[in-house]
Formats: structure tokens, sequence, C-alpha cells
């Protein structure tokens, strides 16, 4: 593989991701956001928040005058920036763009069927992600793009050859993947809870994961664990869970473990998995849990610097005879 | 059979691709004229629509440059196929591979001994004096004497049928990919035609390609390293490019992605440096390597040339080879073919007056009126002056320019390119087209079977650009010899 396309690969990887998570995010949340107007702590902006944007700012845009938005502009507004605005950058719209920026760029490494198949979405999201879109045809809508990335990810599992290409890309996928999962903790759990707390609560705020499509199995994970565990220790620990992120950093691990410069990588993965000992989790206060959360995402954002490292060794400086 | 192109409005002047003069299908077109009588027109139309979201869906498309932005257009291809028998086809291919043979050989003797220049046969000042005539390639010895490997010649028919050439492209000819992406469509939305498999294939193309690259390599025995050199993404042929990699399975590169050094050239992988030994390269010569050619390229390789020039890598096509590429040796082709191959040319040049001979130019400027003329430096239709057409101040000022400067001058008579019925707003229209197909030369010749057949959509028109409202179609080489 070329060592440009380290770059390319891995953030068709998150973009992918990415694109697929803001779908679920935005249909898990909203089903709980829509009947929440009562509560301004769950308003609509916490989902700008949770994709790492500055909610006041964005949404300023939208305000005629000084008269603040309304609760029906606040939700149009808000989807406006995650599905279809076009300076929005964490708008489904612009993932897509940048998805489409970085295959064209892989295009030989890329089989013809996952080709098609992003082309697809690519087209689905022009028709149907360009204008706003109202709240009737908005789950349909998410649960379909969610649906058409699946489809890329098995199309290239069937068919993309098995080398270090494959291996970037699962590797960009479970991360993005992880750095979502602790994102969503942080903001949609963490920052609602009061600091002062002791210890912290057992918290089983389903709409969490619903987003993370993993209800089903957190039931069969309350009905099979010893002890008192709730949804942290579940998104945390439970390896078997694939939106968790133990599940995301063994991917990383396995994935990684043949490229060259595996070493690096493994070394600082070991540092990131060591804060997951599940023992010391349940004695945690809010306020520990908040740093475990930001060591996480420290650590995440760490490893991604070491996937690329490679990408920024200077070019070999060559001295030609004349 | 035939029934199907009655009131087809052929023109009289024109060789229709598909009909006789008598208004029936042409032997190879039996089968689809007789898909037409079958299901009429409508089912056509609804075929075309088919045809527009395969192509949407399979992302072929084209880049136009449009106020600093790049935009991606869908590929314009035509459900009606061209058809061109396998036995005609069988002369015509002969007579490609006959002319690059020449041709290369032409170029190997310019930048060695130059008999062909001393023998009197081409002026040597066209030559010498020539902009494409890069010094630095003199005394250069690519593999098998091979300087343009890959070559899309431009085929027009004239009034009688006949297969004529109108350019050589020798540089870096852009368009098979579009040829082999035709087919992949047109057998998704025609499977019932293609059961029958009179229809050549044409998928061996990429392969082919790929061996005869492989067949440069300065190292024989081990598994050469074959890479695509493409100026990038925001080329308008880039989709060419992933494409043509993609089916080779070979790597495409940006200059960043290859480094020299004294023992060549090499590629930056993530596994560390790589030896490379042949490029195939989609930038133009002069961008190649800015410490031979313009020192501003910034799409070049410090050093390549160098490389290159030493044997280390190979290089297709040939840094140099445009020199046989250009309008005024265009008309020597024949005598060139003569001299090297003695033999006569299989495929015959359209007809070009040369105005630096006394009596051509006499011929032309008595016949302004009637002919086309091209400036022989000048690329991109820029400077010609269609005599039919032009004002007659127009001729005049031309007259002018000749009588200046009678060397830089050629002049052709207007063809009356052939027509091919095409699908216009749900109606068979002729339209004029043309051919390129691509011929390679390595250690063997190959030439591809038919080739891309491009379109004039506008009704009259003579342009087949894509960028100028051109179009294309599947070409269908039928076997008749079965």
């Amino acid at each position: 593989m070329l060592l440009k396309s380290l770059d390319h690969v891995f953030w068709l990887g998150r973009y992918l991701e990415r694109l697929d998570d803001t779908a679920r995010l935005i249909n898990a949340t909203s089903h709980v956001l829509i009947d929440s107007h009562q509560d301004t702590q769950f308003g609509w902006p916490i989902l700008l928040e949770v994709l790492g944007q500055d909610s006041a700012a964005l949404l300023q845009k939208f305000q005629q005058g000084d008269t603040p938005l309304t609760l029906a502009e606040t939700e149009r507004a808000v989807m406006a920036c995650l599905i279809n605005a076009p300076d929005s950058p964490v708008s489904i719209r612009a993932t897509c763009a940048a998805l489409k920026q970085n295959a064209r760029t892989l295009r030989p490494l890329i089989p013809r069927d996952m080709w098609e198949e992003l082309n697809a979405l690519d087209l689905f999201l022009q028709q149907h992600c360009s204008t706003a879109v109202s709240r009737q045809q908005r789950y349909q809508l998410m649960a379909e793009v969610s649906r058409r990335c699946q489809m890329v990810v098995g199309v290239l599992d069937g068919t993309m050859l098995r080398g270090d290409a494959f291996d970037v890309f699962n590797i960009g996928r479970h991360l993005e993947r992880a750095d979502m999962t602790t994102r969503i903790m942080d903001v949609l759990v963490l920052q609602q809870l009061q600091p002062t707390q002791i210890k912290r609560p057992k918290f089983r705020w389903l709409s969490v994961l619903n987003a993370l499509g993993g209800m089903e199995s957190y039931q069969y994970y309350l009905a099979h664990q010893k002890g008192d565990v709730d949804a942290i220790d579940y998104l945390l620990t439970y390896a078997d869970f694939p939106r968790s992120i133990s599940y995301c950093l063994n991917r990383v691990a396995a994935s990684a473990k043949t490229l060259p410069h595996a070493g690096a990588i493994l070394a600082q993965l070991q540092q990131v998995q060591a804060l997951l000992k599940p023992q010391a989790l349940s004695e945690l206060s809010t306020v520990q849990l908040h740093s475990l959360i930001d060591e996480l995402q420290a650590g995440i954002i760490g490893l991604h610097q070491q996937i690329l490292e490679p990408c920024l060794q200077p070019v070999a400086v060559v001295q030609l005879s004349a | 059979m035939g029934q199907s192109f009655s009131g087809y409005p052929q023109l009289p002047d024109c060789f229709d691709e598909l009909v006789s003069p008598a208004g029936t299908a042409r032997a190879p077109a039996t089968a689809i004229a007789r898909f037409i009588e079958r299901h009429g027109t409508t089912e056509l139309l609804r075929r075309q629509q088919q045809l527009d979201q395969t192509i949407r869906s399979m992302g072929v498309c084209f880049t136009l440059y449009s106020e600093g932005q790049n935009i991606d257009r869908a590929w314009p291809l035509d459900v009606m196929p061209r058809t061109i028998p396998l036995s005609e086809w069988r002369r015509t291919s002969a007579g490609l591979m006959q002319r690059l043979q020449a041709l290369n050989l032409f170029i190997d003797d310019l930048y060695h001994d130059q008999r062909i220049l001393r023998a009197g046969i081409v002026p040597a000042e066209l030559v010498l004096q020539s902009r494409n005539f890069l010094a630095p390639c003199r005394g250069v010895s690519p593999p098998f004497g091979v300087w343009s490997h890959i070559c899309g010649t431009d085929l027009v028919r004239d009034g009688q049928g006949q297969f004529l050439v109108l350019e050589d492209n020798l540089r870096v000819p852009s368009g098979v990919s579009y040829m082999l992406e035709n087919r992949t469509v047109m057998k998704r939305v025609f499977p019932e035609l293609f059961a029958d498999s009179t229809i050549v294939p044409v998928d061996d193309y990429p392969h082919q390609l790929w061996k005869m690259l492989a067949s440069l390599s300065p190292r024989p025995g081990d598994v050469p390293c074959i890479v695509l050199l493409t100026p990038g993404i925001y080329n308008s042929a880039y989709f060419e490019h992933s494409y043509l990699a993609q089916q080779m399975g070979i790597e495409l590169v940006e200059n960043t992605d290859l480094q020299v050094d004294a023992d060549g050239v090499y590629l930056r992988t993530l596994n560390g440096l790589q030896r490379v030994d042949v490029i195939y390269r989609r930038v133009d010569d002069i961008f190649l390597d800015p410490t031979v050619f313009r020192p501003d390229s910034v799409l070049g390789v410090p050093g390549l040339f160098q490389a290159w020039a030493k044997g280390q890598v190979a290089i297709a096509n040939a840094p140099g080879s445009g020199v046989a590429d250009d309008k005024v040796i265009y008309a020597y082709v024949p005598q060139i073919i003569e001299y090297y191959l003695g033999e006569k040319p299989l495929i015959d040049n359209v007809p070009t007056y040369l105005c630096s001979d006394e009596q051509q130019r006499a011929y032309v400027l008595a016949n302004l009126d009637q002919l086309v003329v091209k400036p022989a430096n000048e690329s991109g239709g820029y400077g010609i002056l269609i005599g039919p057409r032009a004002t007659d101040a127009e001729r005049a000022l031309m007259a002018e320019a000749i009588a200046k400067d009678p060397r830089n001058f050629v002049a052709q008579p207007t063809l009356q390119l052939s027509t091919a019925p095409t699908l216009c707003d749900g109606v068979l229209e002729p339209r004029h087209l043309d051919l390129r197909p691509f011929v390679l030369q390595g250690r063997d010749l190959y030439c591809s079977t038919g080739g891309l057949s491009r379109v004039a959509l506008r009704r009259g028109s003579l342009v087949v650009n894509s960028s100028q409202g051109g179009g294309s179609k599947d070409t269908w080489i039928i076997n008749d010899e079965v």
C-alpha cells in the first residue's frame, strides 16, 4: 500500500462509521427529545455537543435578530446542522462528501461492488438529504442511511483483499466507533449528572443504548452478569458488544498487529486498555468517571496520531548528480 | 429484415454504420434491428433510462472545469451501439499496427541516426525545428526501440465508408476506460443481445496493457513493479487513471509518491521504499522532470528523466514520442511506412495539402472555400479555418497568413463523416461519429477490439468531444466469420 493511502483508507473507515453513527444518534435520541421540551437540560442542541460542536455558536446563525429560537425552530436548525446544512462540518451531507473524496483517491484499492455501493449511497443522500427533512421523513431516512452504510461495509467485507488497506480501514471504523461511544457517554450521560455526587448513580438511560443498537444485548448482559452492573459498565467493558469501548479496542489491536508500525500502535493501545479494569469502575465517583472518559478520549486521539505517524516522516532528501 | 429503420432520415452523402442506402439494416446490425422491430423505440427509450441509471450508480464520469470548480458529469452513452464486421476490423487493426510500428521506427531513427532525414524523405527542418523534438532524448535507447507504447488513433469514414486516419495520438491518449465501461453497461442493459455471443469481447485490453508494460521492465524475470503516474484527482482524466490502475492491479501514484536516487526510481510505501520498474505516465512530457524540462513543474519527479535515459526505469510513452504526433509529420506517414517497412499503408490518410509545397499551396489558396485549414503546431482546435463555413474576410485573412508562413499550415478536404442511428428525444436520427482504437507496442503488437466511438449529439455537428456536447457509443465488432 502506498504510504499516502494510509491516511485516506483510515479516514474512509472513520467517515463511513461516522455517517452510520450520526444517523443512529439522530433516530435514537429524537423520540426522547421530542418529549423533553420541559427539560432545559435535554434540549436538541445537545446532539451538536455530542459531535463536538459549539451549539450556541452554530445556532446563532439561524436566529433572526435577538429573538430566541422556538423549540420547533431549534429542532429544525439542529437537524439542518446534522443532516443537510452545506456549511456544517458534522452534517451527514458533509461527511458523505468527505467519504466520497477519500474513496475517489483510493479508487484502485476499492472493489467494484463496493464502489457501486458507495455511489448508490452518495446518490441517495444527494437526492434525499439536500433539502430540509420533515420529522415524519426523518426516521425512515436515517434508518436508510444506516442500512446503506452497513451495505457498504458488508460488500467490502465480502470482496476486499485482506491486506494493509483492509486492516487500516477496520482500524478507522473501530476507532471512530469508540470515539463516538465515549462522546455519547460524555454528553448524553455524564454531563447531565451532578458532579458533586460521591458515588455514581445507577444509570439506565435506554435511549443511549438505542443509539448504539445495543438494547437487546444489554438485557442479555444484565441477565448474565454477576454483581451490580449498569449501562456504563456495559458500554465501557463488555467486549462481546460490538459498540463497547473494549470491543473496539480489541478490534483495533487485531487489525493493527500485522502493520509495519504495529509495535508503536499496540503499546499505545495497551495504555488505553489499562484504563478499563472492570473492578475499579464500580468504585468511581461521577467526577472520576468523567476524568476516565477524558482519558479515554485523549487515548483515542493518541492512537489516531500513532496510526498515521508514518505519513509524517519527511521525504528522504536525495542528492542528484547533475 | 431492415423494416425497423424505415423512416430513418439518412443523410444523402454520408455512409451510415448501421443502415444501408436502401434503408435496410447492414448485416452486423441485424440483431439490433430485430430488437427494435420486436420492441419498438419506446423500449429503446426505456433501456436508455436504465442505462443512464446504471452509469450513475457505476460512477462512470468525466470531469469538467467550470468557474474554478470541478464537476463530475455522468458519462454520456447512447443506447444504440455502433456495429463493425470482424472481417473489416481485422484489416483495419492490421493497418493500425502497421502504422504504429512504422512511427516507432521513425521516432527511434530521429533520436539516433536520422537516416530518413538524410534520405530526404521527410524534410530535416520540419523535425529539428519542431518543439516536440526533445534534444535531451537523443541517443537514448528504450526497450525494443519503441517510444510510443500506447497510441490512440482517430479514425473516420469518408462518404464511401472507407476508414481513414485523421490523427495519431502518440503522447498520452485517453478514452480507453470508457470503451471498457461502455461495454460493461451495455451488457447489463441488453443481456439478450449479448446472449448469442457474436459480439467480440473487449475486456482483454487491461491485461494486454499490463503485459505490454511488463515487457518493458529493466529487470526481466522479476515480478515488475508497474505504476500509473497521474497528475492527481483534479485532472480531467482522473477517472480513467484510477480505473486503469485498478483493472491492472497496479499502484496509482502522484509525483510525491516517487523518489529517485542514483540507482533508480522508488515508491514510498507503508513498508518502506520499493523499486519501480515501469511507469505508465499520464503526465505530459514537459512536466515530467523539472530538472530537464519545465523547472516550474509541480507534477514532475526530479531525476526521473536521467533514470529513464540510463535504463533504470521504463516510461510509457517515452519522453519525446510526441515528435511524430504533429500535423505536418502526419502528412508524411504514408512515406514513413514505405521507407521503414517497405509496405503500402493499409489505411490511408485523409488527403493533406502542405502549404510549404508550392503546387499544393496554390491548390489550397484556390480552394479555400472547400478546405479545412489547420495550423501545424496548435492543438485543441485553435486557429482552424473551416472553409465552407467561413466568411470571405476570414478566408482572406487565412490566405494572408499562409503566404506569410506557409510551413505552418496544412489543409484537408471537408469530410462527410459517417453517421449512425442515435436516440435523440425518443427518435432515431443520424449523428456523425468517429472511432478511437487503442494500439499497443512493447515486445508485441496489439490492437483493441474496436475502440471508443464518439458521437456528435447535436444535429449536423462534427464535434465529438465530450466537453462540447459529444457522446459515445458502444462499438460492437460482430463476428461475421462463423
